[in-house]
Order: structure tokens, then sequence, then C-alpha cells
């Protein structure tokens, strides 16, 4: 297990483009806090850490996220899909279950360093901005993990469709058609926490309404929509992989 | 020649997405706001109670999606429409033929354009009858569906020439499938924008509050990064 995932980084290393697409969200991050003035919106330096996570995750967790994962998904096909690559990966001693399991892994290792970059990307543009009270690590830590969560059925989803489509672009039309409804969704109190393209912004947002120590959104919610939607994209993608003719 | 070309494009671009994605853009650009007025009981009125004129606020929150789509739709359709040729590596074999390459480009221009011309058409026949749905008045404001349906696809021609360009050089289709998630990221915050950023063009912002201007900048800028993006198709090598 341990070589596969060395091989599907080493794949996934060598087309170099991985990182650009990693580093790409919390830099724009980077650059949208440092752009932002407190002071047109009347909010005092003193909430400036409120402000800036606020403002960064209605870029970052509504808009970038949800579509990054369609990226790196099909990032991690690319290699496969090419000139039969899935004939050979597959004619190794290795099974097809643990093939999926060690895309899966390195695409949530990829997406765990991504929400600790935009935890940096906050931390200095905060500082550079010249922010007065301590950085609010506790709230930072349930909204990058939250929001790690959260991408993980999407993720599933995403690594399903791009296993099924030969081309980049047509699993990524399938996230556009997913994530676009999220930016009206998250505006409905009713049909926001229902809406698993939804719940990277919900888990990310900062908001202290939750009786829950560990995210800002209810257990219930967590449970049944998250691990709900996560359950039905990863074995529905698991069980076609493994069912999958390979051409 | 280019006639065949055209043919020769449409026949590659069946049974791909490429047909389901044209109606489907504007059809979803519409149904969201039919789901945004319909579907919570009372906000149907909550909204209307919100300006004046309901069919100018209406079209306003259709155009709220419109140049999301169209960007995103620019970026899967022409990714889609490089693919053709890049998974089966036919680029060899299509320009082997006694064709132009500047042809090739064109035509797929052509064939694209088209397409989103279509979905420009279809999304002011859908925007006009959910308004009429939602009994916003009995004066129909023509023009102004017409002006929010037509302006922005002319006004994004410089993305789909852009994004034919990068797509057709890139091998990795990432590229320009991230280069559509950073203009999306734009076009999303095209109230922040400067005036010289096509990205913010489809939504027909700008600082004279003249919707024509974006037309206007739409189709010259498009017609030069098309140029620029055939010559530099033509002159590289195929791999």
């Amino acid at each position: 297990m341990i070589s596969l995932l060395q091989s599907e980084w080493f794949k996934l290393r060598k087309s170099k483009f991985v990182f650009t697409a990693i580093l790409l969200g919390p830099l724009i991050t980077f650059f949208y806090a440092l752009m932002l003035q407190p002071d047109t919106f009347g909010l005092e330096k003193r909430f400036l850490w409120e402000f800036l996570i606020a403002f960064t995750t209605l870029l970052y967790a509504l808009r970038f996220l949800p579509l990054t994962t369609g990226i790196l998904a099909g990032l991690i096909c690319r290699y496969e899909h090419q000139n039969g690559g899935w004939k050979q990966l597959l004619a190794l001693p290795v099974t097809r279950s643990r093939v999926f399991l060690a895309k899966y892994t390195i695409l949530m290792l990829i997406t765990l360093t991504m929400q600790l970059l935009y935890l940096l990307a906050i931390w200095t543009s905060g500082v550079l901005k010249g922010a007065e009270e301590p950085f609010p690590m506790m709230l930072l830590w349930k909204s990058i993990f939250g929001g790690w969560i959260a991408t993980l059925p999407l993720l599933a989803l995403q690594l399903w469709m791009s296993m099924l489509f030969k081309s980049f672009a047509a699993p990524f039309a399938v996230n556009v058609v997913f994530t676009l409804p999220a930016i009206l969704a998250v505006n409905s109190e009713k049909f926001g926490p229902l809406y698993p393209w939804a719940q990277p912004f919900l888990m990310m947002y900062v908001s202290g309404d939750a009786e829950n120590d560990i995210f800002f959104v209810p257990w219930e919610q967590v449970l049944t929509v998250v691990g709900g939607s996560f359950l039905i994209f990863f074995f529905g993608g698991l069980l076609y992989f493994r069912r999958k003719e390979n051409i | 020649m280019i006639m065949k070309l055209l043919a020769t494009d449409f026949l590659k671009i069946k049974r791909k997405g490429l047909w389901f994605l044209t109606i489907l853009g504007p059809l979803g650009v519409v149904l969201l706001q039919w789901v945004n007025y319909e579907l919570v009981p009372g906000r149907r009125e909550w909204l209307l109670q919100r300006s004046d004129d309901d069919w100018l606020f209406y079209l306003q929150n259709v155009n709220s999606f419109t140049p999301l789509a169209l960007v995103l739709g620019i970026t899967i359709l022409t990714s889609l429409a490089a693919s053709i040729e890049n998974e089966t590596n036919a680029w060899k074999q299509l320009i082997a033929l006694p064709i132009s390459k500047m042809g090739v480009f064109l035509s797929k221009f052509t064939v694209l354009a088209f397409l989103l011309a279509i979905a420009s058409v279809l999304l002011f026949f859908f925007t006009w009858l959910l308004g009429i749905y939602l009994d916003l008045g009995a004066v129909i404001p023509y023009a102004q569906i017409a002006t929010f349906s037509f302006y922005p696809y002319f006004a994004s021609l410089p993305l789909l020439a852009l994004h034919l360009w990068v797509a057709t050089v890139s091998n990795n289709q990432g590229i320009p499938i991230s280069l559509g998630v950073i203009g999306f990221l734009f076009t999303s915050y095209s109230f922040k924008l400067p005036d010289w950023l096509p990205w913010k063009w489809p939504s027909l912002q700008n600082q004279w509050d003249e919707p024509l201007v974006n037309v206007v900048l739409g189709i010259c800028v498009g017609i030069i990064l098309y140029i620029i993006g055939m010559l530099d198709f033509a002159r590289r090598d195929v791999k």
C-alpha cells in the first residue's frame, strides 16, 4: 500500500502542474486578503481576523475549494487515461480497491495541505496588515478541519467521475453543475444545510450558533449530509472502479 | 474548404456532451431563479417587494449567474473540443491533411461561438418564459431581456478566444481548466475588478454604466486574441 501511494504521488509530481493547482487557492486568498479594506466596511482593526476569515471564506470555501476537487481528481487520473495507462497499472499485482484507495488518500492529503496553506495565507496577510488581536487559532483549526472533512465526499465523487470520463473537462462539468447552485443554497436556512456542495463553506464559516465543540455546524448535519454523501460517493466510485472495463 | 472543416467539426462534437451542456447552461441559470423565487413559500413576495421594477430585478437576478455560467461554460466547451484531438493524438492526423492550420483553428472557434450563440438564444427564451410564469407584470421588456441574454455573449468572446488558444496548445487539460477557475473567481468579484480585465465584461458593468461598451470591447479584443491564438497555434509543432 505504501508503494502504491508512493507511485501515485510520483506520477502526480512528475507533471509539475499539481504544485500550481495546490498553491493557486492559498495564493489567491492571500492577495485577496491583502486587498480587502477593513475601514470601508466600518470595522475596527480589532476585528481584523474575523473580518479576513469571513471574507476569504466566501471566496475560498464557497467557490474555490469545491471546484478544485475536480481539478485534483482529474490530475490524479490523467496519467492512466493516456495511452492505456489503466491497463498497465492494473496488470500489476495490485487490487483495484487498493488503487482506488491510494488515489483517494493522495487527494485527501493534498486537500489537507491546501487547507494548511490557506491558514498560512490568512496568518501572513493578517500580520502584514498589522493585526493587533492574537491569532484566533482555535477558531481557525475548527474551520480548517471542518472544511477538510466537508470536501471528502466531493473528492470521492470527483474521483469516481474522473475514472468514468476519459476527458478532463467532463468530470469538471459535473462539478460545476453541482457547485454553482451552492452559491444560492448557502442563503437558504432550509436547503443550505442539506446540500453537500455547500458544506465546505458552512463548515469553514466562523459562526457561534452551533452547540458543537469541534465544528461550526450541528453533529447531525456532519453525520447525515457529509457522512451520508461520502458513503454514497465513495462506495459508488469504488464499486464502479472494481467493475470498470479498461480500454 | 472551411465548410467541409465545419461539417467535420460538427460531426466530431456529436455525443460528446457539448450540445447537452449548451442547453443545460441557460436552462440551469434560469432554473436557479425558479428555485430562488418559488421553492420557499413567501420568498417570491419578499423578492417582489425589494424593487419597483419586478422585471428588471428578476433580470438582474438571472444576470448574477449568467457571467459565471458563461465563463465556466466556455472553459468546459473549449477543453472538451480540444480533448477530441488530444485524447486520441489525432492532431497529427488532422494536420497531415491538405488543410491549413489556421482553418482548423477558425473552424473550432466558429463551432464553439455558434454553440454559445445558441445558448444565448435559449437563455432569452427561458428567461422570457420564467418571467411570464412568475407573473412579473403585463408589460414584457423584450429589449431588456435581449440585452441581458445577448450582450454577455459578445462581451465574453475574448474569453472564448483565450480559452480555445490555451486548450488547443496545452497537453495537460488541467491548465485551461485551472485558468477557468481563476476566471470564475474574477467574474464572481467583477464589481471589484478594473474595467480593462476581460473577466469583468460579461457582467456588463463598467464605470460609465453603459453595457454597450463591454460589447464593443468584447468583439474588438475577441478578434485580437483570436488572431494571436490562431497564429500561435499555426506556428507550434504538433506533438
